[in-house]
């Protein structure tokens, strides 16, 4: 299933801002995102699926969004 | 009509406000945790608006690279206490309220007395260890908490701890329930901030204030808003009330009293000494020490005093023997040679005396900067 992610803060700084990946749930996507960017391993980011935040590994649909948003402390 | 005050005039005219939702302004009692970027714009529209008390919390000095975006502090205020020069100012702006200004570091011995005067907190802290904090004394004190935070061209804003319709609440432990590792994310001193950004996010920070106050439009109590600046994108997701974020929360005051947020936040370690820069220059050079530069070989600035450069990667992959009994650690911000500490400490234990430069080289160079204006 084609799965756009929308990235933000320095999650964007290592995968860019949007991209598509192939998954079926949130398990399987951060794993693919993973072995695409090495550095993600290391970061701390919330996952919106379809702007609705998810805790859980959750399944996914064709053509569900899905947003990484790392915390910023900056202020 | 009764108590009219002619600086309120355009909010007595205003639809859905007028002296009701001033009155509702006037009664409140806000508390700002930090008066910088946030916090400028956040207190300077809150006294303006005439929310009748405001506290204000904050344990730093107005330095020159605050001036880019901390709009409150002028040139003439460098090395001045924040809370004091930010006190002034507001009671000359608005002299019909009360604020109350407490020249602190917020930390979990004071956090409960302090927050427990008021109806809403508005974080406006620049780093995880008081975010974290706040958060969780929120949550125990069950006070809303307007939550702002800025990152580069990018900045958040949410509303904890008020519950929505259906009675449910939600707070920073549910988008991220532990801290991420001081390593991995950058804040201003680092990363670099566009001065108008937290201007405009301590503006929407204090906008969501005025509307949980005075009951106006649609506030974003558990949802999470973020804003670009580059293209004016806004992107606001749902949070969800999921009880098993809060097991990381301390349950009562006393284990929130024994929490340690800068060692949970790794921003201290309790075997690693942190170093003033006038402390750190007056160790530099006494015997038996060796300085060691953890950042990466040609990072700017230069350090004008001898020292030994070991890139934290490479302290990563080895670490070789050192002779000298006490070993002083620096970096650019704090933060790399904190972990360098923990390092060395993994392998010398006790048997040397390891600490490392508070804020860096930065805080170093701000420092020299000021004593030699």
């Amino acid at each position: 299933m084609a799965i756009k992610i929308i990235a933000f803060g320095q999650i964007a700084e290592i995968t860019g801002k949007e991209l598509t990946v192939e998954a079926s749930d949130i398990t399987i996507l951060k794993a693919a995102l993973q072995v695409e960017f090495p550095a993600l391993a290391e970061k701390k980011y919330a996952i919106a699926v379809n702007k609705k935040l998810v805790a859980d590994n959750v399944a996914l649909s064709d053509n569900d969004t899905v947003a990484l948003m790392p915390p910023y402390s900056g202020g | 009509m009764k108590n009219h005050n002619n600086r309120y005039a355009r909010h007595y005219s205003l639809k859905d406000f007028g002296f009701e939702g001033q009155q509702k302004l006037a009664e409140a009692k806000v508390l700002v945790i930090g008066a910088g970027g946030l916090g400028c714009p956040v207190l300077q529209y809150l006294t303006a608006a005439g929310v009748g008390t405001i506290g204000l919390a904050d344990n730093d000095v107005v330095s020159l690279s605050n001036l880019q975006r901390q709009v409150l502090y002028s040139t003439e205020d460098i090395g001045r206490a924040k809370a004091s020069v930010a006190a002034v100012k507001l009671q000359q702006l608005n002299p019909d309220i009360i604020i109350n200004s407490f020249k602190i570091m917020v930390t979990s011995s004071n956090a409960l007395e302090l927050i427990a005067d008021y109806d809403i907190v508005i974080d406006c802290t620049d780093n995880f260890a008081a975010r974290y904090l706040i958060n969780d004394a929120c949550v125990l004190l069950y006070k809303p908490l307007v939550f702002g935070a800025v990152y580069q061209y990018e900045g958040q804003v949410a509303i904890f701890n008020v519950p929505d319709a259906e009675g449910n609440k939600t707070n920073y432990r549910n988008l991220f329930a532990t801290p991420p590792d001081p390593l991995e994310v950058a804040d201003c001193n680092e990363a670099g901030v566009l001065g108008v950004l937290p201007g405009i996010i301590g503006i929407m920070q204090a906008t969501e204030a005025i509307k949980l106050l005075t009951g106006i439009g649609e506030t974003l109590i558990n949802k999470l808003l973020t804003f670009s600046i580059l293209d004016y994108s806004s992107f606001v997701i749902d949070i969800t009330a999921d009880e098993s974020a809060n097991s990381t929360i301390p349950k009562n005051e006393t284990e929130f009293k024994a929490t340690d947020y800068n060692w949970l936040c790794g921003m201290s370690s309790r075997n690693i000494q942190d170093l003033k820069p006038n402390a750190f220059l007056e160790k530099i050079n006494l015997p038996d020490t060796i300085v060691i530069d953890v950042r990466e070989t040609g990072e700017l600035p230069k350090a004008n005093f001898q020292n030994l450069n070991i890139p934290l990667s490479a302290l990563s992959e080895n670490i070789p023997e050192i002779e000298a009994n006490n070993i002083i650690l620096f970096c650019q911000s704090g933060k790399r040679s904190l972990k360098a500490g923990q390092l060395l400490l993994e392998k010398f234990g006790q048997t040397k005396n390891i600490s490392h430069l508070k804020g860096g080289i930065i805080a170093l160079h701000e420092t020299i900067n000021e004593q030699t204006r």
